[in-house]
């Protein structure tokens, strides 16, 4: 199925468009309310980026050290190009504790790595133990959100669902159904052998490797199988406990709207001497997985995503057509340009114009990332090898050169004012004449505003 | 691929960019031991109203927070919430991790109290013991650290203070004075950075703790639920009366 067809039959979908919207809505407002509260949170941004873009920097230095100190502690480090290697990583440790389950935490690396599967051919059960995963592990769905991996889901199919799977008839009650994955999942956290993570951020400075989990499974299976495994891409390094405190103050206020999600696990290594619990073996799988390539290429901002899920809550084509019509392990706007990281350009030729560029994703991100500017990039490759569409490669090529010709530009968004009436409904354009149709079936478009930017800016300078 | 295949991956890459823009890490304290000293002596003075807004974001996240003027008085606040919930089987760290021996009082409560061992089992025990934890209603703990901003309790694992002591019952009390408050999470950055900087208190274990109300989620249809599958009630007792230990 193409791209479009995914979109197409996603926006047919009434239950999923009523998710969605609920879903993404509520995450905007308890993002917005967590920072109306917190004032310093505009300059904690700017300080987290700065200390990713400083990291990114001397990364060589700061996982070497991360390495160091992850060792000094009893760890191993493991090292993975691939996504291939990584999965052999994992299997090698998994078989050798004798393993036969393995209990999980949400993570997008082992996603990403298509682990699940690899364990299952190996005869080993991977049990994904966080509720939105659990209950996409049954469906034998991927997820369709970065932290809430079944937001397109309703309680009335988790129901259904929980009733042919678990072989129990059970009410379509968010309380009843979560209390029968508890039971479940609480006897499979005792008996696993090995427990596996990613990991939200690692402290070089202290080895430290940092998980950020809400419902406590995290602790889980950190604290009681014999060995734990994370799986961690190798830009999640941070250098101190400073930098991790700063990183903590605005992610789960972006994620969820939290102060801090309920538990933030710094695992320091396995268990102690003196220790009752935690694993008798701590591993760190480093993945690059094309990620490495990136520092000096055209992605590397997208280096610094913490996973928080903001951008794909504001964005106008998340919204509608939810996480799955991407097609890739990561959804919506930075999931396009790690998409482009993982598989290559060509992979999102199509996808790279599944945006609106309307510039929320950059606004809503805790670091900034400029996601519009890099798929524009990546467009324009599509521009030179001609992929996309010729009305789009004429528009952009046009606005091109609109946008470097400031009087042509105020003159053009002048007439667009005029042109663009019989299109405005509700204050957002939502269907274009002629062959611009195909661009706004699954997108709405912002109509050229009355002033303009340009317009009140100049204005402005005049008040001044 | 080994370590130093990997490195040097990394640095080829590295030598061909300059990156995006000259930026720095944060500033980490220079000496965070005597920071951390400083801090202390001043919320010496200052608890009280740190502890207010502890008790305001603690219960905004969900927790249950008491206040009691000693450690004597401490049993019957868990006596009483424990016979509400129909909770009679507790586990507690050890006394020398708690820093007191409630054991006797809490039985008087008609509690069944199991305290933990101080040190390391044998596989077999632990395994034991881990089963007996995982049956039991309400567990007993100390805490390092609550972070008054977020309304956070910290707790180190180690000795005489096992992992799942505050995990896998569904009730969690947590009891702490004074000492262990700091006002937010840039001190709490303060006081780790110390702890790495010094000898690690003895008998510290593998795993550091930020534990913000009970366990929840919303991933059935966003609708707030609680106790997924670590507690589903946190309680915080504050003694006014800083602990001897
Ligand atoms: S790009 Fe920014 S907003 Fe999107 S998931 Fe990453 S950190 Fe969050």
């Amino acid at each position: 199925m193409s791209f479009r067809q995914r979109a197409a039959s996603a926006l047919n979908d009434a239950s999923l468009q009523e998710a969605l919207t609920i879903a993404t809505t509520k995450f905007i407002e308890l993002r917005r309310e967590a920072f109306d509260g917190f004032p310093q949170g505009e300059r904690l941004r700017d300080r987290a980026r700065q200390i990713k873009e400083a990291t990114l920097q001397q990364l060589d230095h700061y996982v070497e050290r991360l390495v160091d100190n992850v060792e000094r502690l009893g760890g191993h480090a493991h090292y993975a190009v691939t996504a291939e290697e990584a999965r052999d990583i994992v299997l090698e440790i998994a078989k050798r504790g004798g393993a036969r389950m393995a209990v999980k935490t949400k993570s997008m690396a082992t996603e990403e790595i298509e682990l699940n599967e690899a364990l299952t051919r190996a005869g080993i059960t991977p049990v994904e133990t966080d509720l939105g995963e659990y209950i996409i592990q049954l469906a034998h769905e991927k997820p369709s959100h970065i932290i809430a991996p079944a937001i397109h889901k309703t309680k009335g199919q988790v129901a259904q669902l929980f009733a042919r799977e678990l072989k129990r008839e059970v009410a379509a009650d968010a309380e009843v159904l979560t209390r029968i994955a508890r039971a479940e999942l609480r006897d499979k956290f005792l008996r696993a052998e090995v427990g596996i993570t990613g990991a939200n951020f690692a402290v070089a400075d202290t080895g430290t490797v940092v998980l950020v989990t809400n419902e406590g499974n995290g602790r889980m299976v950190t604290s009681l199988p014999r060995v734990h495994i994370a799986v961690m891409g190798v830009e999640k390094v941070v250098p101190s406990m400073t930098d991790l405190m700063i990183f903590l103050a605005i992610l789960a206020k972006s994620a969820t709207g939290q102060k801090l999600s309920v538990y933030t696990t710094l695992v320091q290594g396995p268990r102690r001497p003196g220790e009752l619990e935690g694993p008798d073996e701590f591993h760190l799988v480093l993945l690059d997985n094309g990620r490495i390539t990136q520092l000096a290429g055209p992605l590397r901002e997208a280096l610094s995503c913490l996973r928080c899920g903001a951008c794909l809550n504001v964005c106008p084509v998340y919204r509608q057509i939810g996480g799955h019509a991407y097609g890739y392990t990561y959804p919506g706007p930075i999931g396009i340009l790690l998409t482009a990281m993982l598989h290559g350009q060509e992979s999102v030729k199509e996808l790279a114009h599944a945006s609106s560029l309307c510039g929320a994703c950059a606004d809503a991100c805790p670091v900034r990332i400029d996601i519009p500017r890099m798929l524009i990039e990546l467009r324009q490759g599509g521009v030179e090898s001609k992929t996309a569409p010729w009305a789009e490669r004429v528009v952009f090529k046009t606005l091109g050169r609109l946008l470097t010709r400031p009087a042509l530009y105020r003159l053009s968004a002048r007439l667009a004012r005029l042109f663009q009436r019989p299109f405005v409904r509700d204050g957002v354009i939502r269907r274009l004449p002629l062959f611009f149709g195909h661009w706004t079936r699954t997108r709405d478009l912002p109509p050229v505003a009355a002033p303009t930017f340009s317009e009140r800016w100049a204005e402005l300078e005049r008040e001044s | 691929m080994t370590r130093q295949e990997f490195l040097a991956r990394i640095r080829g890459e590295m030598r061909k960019t300059s990156g995006l823009f000259a930026a720095s890490v944060a500033e980490r304290p220079a000496h965070p031991q005597r920071i951390a000293d400083t801090l202390r002596r001043e919320l010496s003075e200052r608890w009280p109203e740190t502890l207010e807004v502890f008790r305001r974001e603690f219960e905004r996240v969900g927790g249950i927070f008491y206040r009691v003027p000693s450690l004597a008085e401490v049993p019957e606040v868990v006596g009483a919430l424990a016979r509400e919930r129909g909770a009679r089987r507790v586990i507690a760290w050890h006394p020398s991790a708690l820093r007191a021996d409630l054991s006797g009082p809490l039985m008087a409560q008609d509690l069944e109290t199991h305290l933990m061992p101080p040190g390391g089992l044998p596989e077999a025990e632990r395994h034991g013991l881990r089963a007996h934890i995982a049956e039991a209603d309400l567990g007993l703990t100390g805490v390092d650290l609550a972070v008054a901003e977020t309304g956070t309790l910290v707790l180190v694992s180690g000795a005489g203070r096992p992992r799942s002591t505050a995990l896998l019952p569904p009730y969690h009390v947590a009891v702490f004075d004074r000492t262990a408050l700091v006002e937010s999470l840039q001190q709490l950055g303060v006081v780790l950075e110390s702890w790495h900087e010094g000898q690690p208190p003895v008998g510290r274990g593998g795993a550091i703790h930020f534990i913000t109300g009970p366990s929840r989620t919303a991933d059935i249809e966003l609708t707030l639920t609680r106790g997924v599958h670590g507690p589903k009630e946190v309680h915080a007792i504050f003694v006014d009366a800083p602990f001897v230990g």
